[in-house]
């Protein structure tokens, strides 16, 4: 167990600070202190120390006072996570208090925080694909947004030196749109799922299903355990058998002696210095003590979330920057981009009810994106495209509620497997619009006295229409691999319900029209690095976190190669 | 609390004598009493009586367990006493006190006085007009989710109540919490039940 230093008060100044210790933030930690660099990681919740802090991992329902289900306070404390329906007494503590931390959504917009050392790595999807060309080329080839300043081959080495350490199982297919990773072994289909693959890879050409893509160990590595099947990822794995910076990364950074990590520090702005031109440090309160205190560095790298960070830099203001810390272009806050979610198809699957499965995999299949490919026909309804993610099941207690019967035939029908079912859900990319934007809003307070965020998003007819095509092709997809009762579906959900929210603070070629350069420096403060979700320049439809991992280990070892060259 | 008073807080001492198997079979294990033998948290006691009875009829007791054997009752109490607001306990009262007017207007008499093929009568017409649950993806229904009122509503409850007890968790169905591996394929004759979540 990796004893972390927290005392940073006898020492205000590091080589380096990294705001946040979430998937990117935990990457940045590892790679500056790997590279010799003290560091010092701000982490604006308590301390959660791998397994020691994990509570629930081994609770079973009965264990939960209410079997896992939130009191009515409970859920007004989370009153924006609810709205997920992805937290329960199990996690519920590893989710930020909505009531201490609000927001105002000029349109709705659902923003999930996890406000602990670890951040939301600690409840991820832990679905991890590569970008490709397809994806850094698209602003390009369409003109929405502006250029990506890099391309799939300035990641690919990043990618395999990330995926190595940190572990991700799948299936090579050899796709050009979703490059294959440095794999450990895939995890297994279903029966059923293996049965609707091969019916649609039959009668679709061209499209292909595989078991997800995720960050768990099928086998160990470094030290932790591979994946036991017990689907209880989201309370913390006694086995490190999923990637969190709280197994992963933040240990590899604390073994090197060179990582301080300060728990309870809100950071509120960073410190510009006008003479050197350059960030010196930041400020921060302590959500314990409501001190302030300043912290200095050589060099900054804010991974504090999307929207964190851009609150961050948008409240960092001086005569220098009196629109926000970077924001020479007017970039910053805007073009906020969310995944679609919640919109496809589901239905029975017959003829399979003798068979059964062992285990609770953390994971699905996944159907890479089909259309709007390159020597492709283009749709004329969307730009972009889609995926799906999805699986099959028989555990469906809400089935068995509807079963047309009730006494003793029920409860004998009742102790047996439901029926299967079998879904697919389409992830539409997001167009970077200008006006989809978070402003700060002053009238709006935290507990602590720093301003909030004003969100003012939504998806627009591109994403509307790529919905309607992902329902139109996923009730086709289940018809033709034989499925009954197919219902297609589309919850019109929010943007912020893909809990992929990306951009506010673009990485681009023209300071004029971008915030970041192609290293995630500020194009105007060389030593501030952005490297979360806020960098994004683009949304692909495929899921981001990888790419933040590929796209920080790439940033912070040219920091330290910056900074060894006394460039920066 | 005795008979007599269970049946008059219920409202439904008629002063005659007359069949009441539910309630029987119901508190068999405690011949002399009639009522619950807890105190509920959200409940009335008339309420407490009707759920408990509700669901006994839903997951009787067989050879195996039925809810009230793992106070599915109970739990169900707690949830509602801890997880509804207000405004959602207002409603749940309403929607009783209407279940158990209609088996008043059409039977009579309250459910938990009628026979138990009356009472089968009463689920069966339940059944029949109850909306049903949507399908859900990743534990949120798909697509616009009507109310199912009272009768699914409390049906779904018992379910729940009833697997994720630890009787019939670690008992009854098939427990297996760290099955360190997954196989994609076996023959359910080989489980044999259902996995507890």
């Amino acid at each position: 167990m990796p004893n972390y230093n927290i005392d940073a008060k006898k020492d205000m100044t590091y080589d380096a600070i990294v705001i946040g210790s979430g998937i990117s933030g935990g990457w940045a930690a590892k790679e500056l202190c790997e590279k010799g660099l003290k560091t010092l990681v701000l982490e604006r919740g308590r301390m959660v120390e791998h397994v020691k802090d994990y509570p629930t991992m081994n609770n079973d329902p009965w264990d939960l006072e209410l079997r896992g289900a939130l009191t009515s306070k409970e859920k007004q404390k989370h009153k924006y996570v609810v709205r997920s329906g992805f937290i329960g007494k199990d996690t519920e503590h590893f989710f930020a208090n909505d009531e201490e931390n609000p927001y105002t959504e000029k349109k709705p917009f659902l923003w999930i925080r996890a406000h602990q050392m670890g951040g939301r790595s600690l409840v991820w999807g832990k679905q991890t694909y590569r970008w490709s060309d397809l994806d850094f080329e698209a602003n390009a080839k369409d003109g929405y947004g502006v250029d990506w300043p890099i391309r799939y081959n300035d990641l690919a080495p990043w990618y395999t030196y990330v995926e190595k350490f940190a572990g991700i199982s799948g299936e090579a297919l050899g796709l050009p749109q979703l490059p294959d990773s440095h794999f450990l072994p895939p995890m297994e289909l279903n029966c059923v799922e293996k049965h609707v693959k091969s019916r649609i890879e039959k009668e679709f050409p061209g499209r292909h299903m595989i078991v997800g893509r995720v960050a768990h160990l099928t086998q160990p590595l470094n030290g932790r355990g591979q994946c036991q099947y017990r689907n209880r990822c989201s309370r913390g794995c006694p086995y490190g058998a999923y990637f969190s910076s709280n197994s992963v990364t933040l240990p590899a950074a604390n073994a090197t002696g060179n990582l301080t990590i300060r728990p309870y520090s809100i950071v509120e702005s960073i410190i510009y210095d006008e003479k050197k031109e350059k960030a010196v440090g930041v400020r921060i309160v302590d959500a314990e003590t409501n001190q302030s205190y300043s912290f200095y560095s050589k060099i900054i790298f804010s991974n504090a979330s999307t929207l964190s960070t851009t609150q961050i830099l948008l409240n960092s203001t001086s005569s220098r920057f009196e629109n926000g810390f970077g924001n020479d272009s007017g970039e910053l806050g805007h073009n906020l981009m969310d995944h679609t979610y919640r919109v496809g198809a589901m239905g029975n699957v017959d003829g399979f009810e003798n068979e059964y499965y062992k285990g609770r995999r953390p994971n699905g299949i996944y159907i890479p994106r089909y259309v709007n490919l390159q020597g492709q026909k283009q749709s004329k309804d969307f730009l972009r495209g889609f995926g799906f993610q999805g699986g099959g099941g028989r555990s469906d207690l809400k089935a068995a509620a509807n079963l047309p019967s009730f006494g003793a035939d029920f409860k004998r029908a009742l102790m047996q497997p439901e029926p299967w079912e079998f879904f697919i859900t389409g992830f539409a990319e997001c167009l970077p619009y200008h006006e989809n934007k978070v402003s700060l809003n002053k009238d709006v307070l935290d507990k602590w006295g720093t301003p909030t965020l004003t969100i003012d998003s939504e998806f627009k007819e591109n994403e509307k229409m790529a919905n309607r095509q992902i329902q139109k092709d996923a009730v086709e997809m289940l018809e033709k691999a034989g499925l009954s009762n197919i219902v297609g579906f589309d919850n019109e959900h929010e943007q912020g319900n893909g809990i992929h929210e990306m951009g506010t603070a673009r990485m681009g070629h023209d300071p004029k029209t971008s915030v970041l350069n192609k290293f995630n420096q500020v194009h105007a403060a060389k030593n501030v690095f952005v490297s979360d979700g806020a960098c994004m320049t683009s949304s692909s439809c495929v899921n981001p976190s990888l790419t933040y991992m590929a796209i920080t280990a790439r940033a912070a070892n040219h920091a330290v190669s910056e900074l060894n060259k006394q460039n920066i | 609390m005795n008979r007599r008073k269970a049946l008059q807080q219920a409202g439904i001492l008629t002063g005659g004598a007359f069949a009441i198997p539910g309630l029987l079979s119901l508190f068999e294990s405690c011949q002399s009493e009639v009522g619950i033998s807890w105190e509920p948290l959200f409940f009335s006691e008339p309420e407490a009586l009707l759920v408990s009875t509700l669901v006994d009829v839903i997951l009787p007791r067989t050879d195996t367990p039925g809810a009230l054997d793992v106070n599915a009752d109970r739990f169900m109490d707690l949830f509602y006493s801890k997880a509804l607001t207000e405004e959602e306990k207002n409603q749940l009262r309403a929607q009783i006190a209407s279940f158990d007017s209609e088996c008043k207007a059409n039977f009579g008499a309250s459910f938990v006085m009628l026979s138990t093929l009356e009472q089968n009568k009463v689920l069966e017409r339940a059944e029949a007009s109850s909306p049903k649950f949507n399908g859900s993806v990743w534990g949120t229904a798909v697509n616009r989710q009507q109310d199912v009122g009272f009768y699914r509503q409390t049906k779904s409850m018992a379910i729940w109540a009833y697997c994720s007890s630890e009787k019939i968790g670690k008992e009854i169905l098939a427990y297996d919490p760290i099955p360190g591996e997954y196989i994609g394929c076996l023959p359910l004759s080989e489980i044999g039940k259902r996995w507890t979540f």
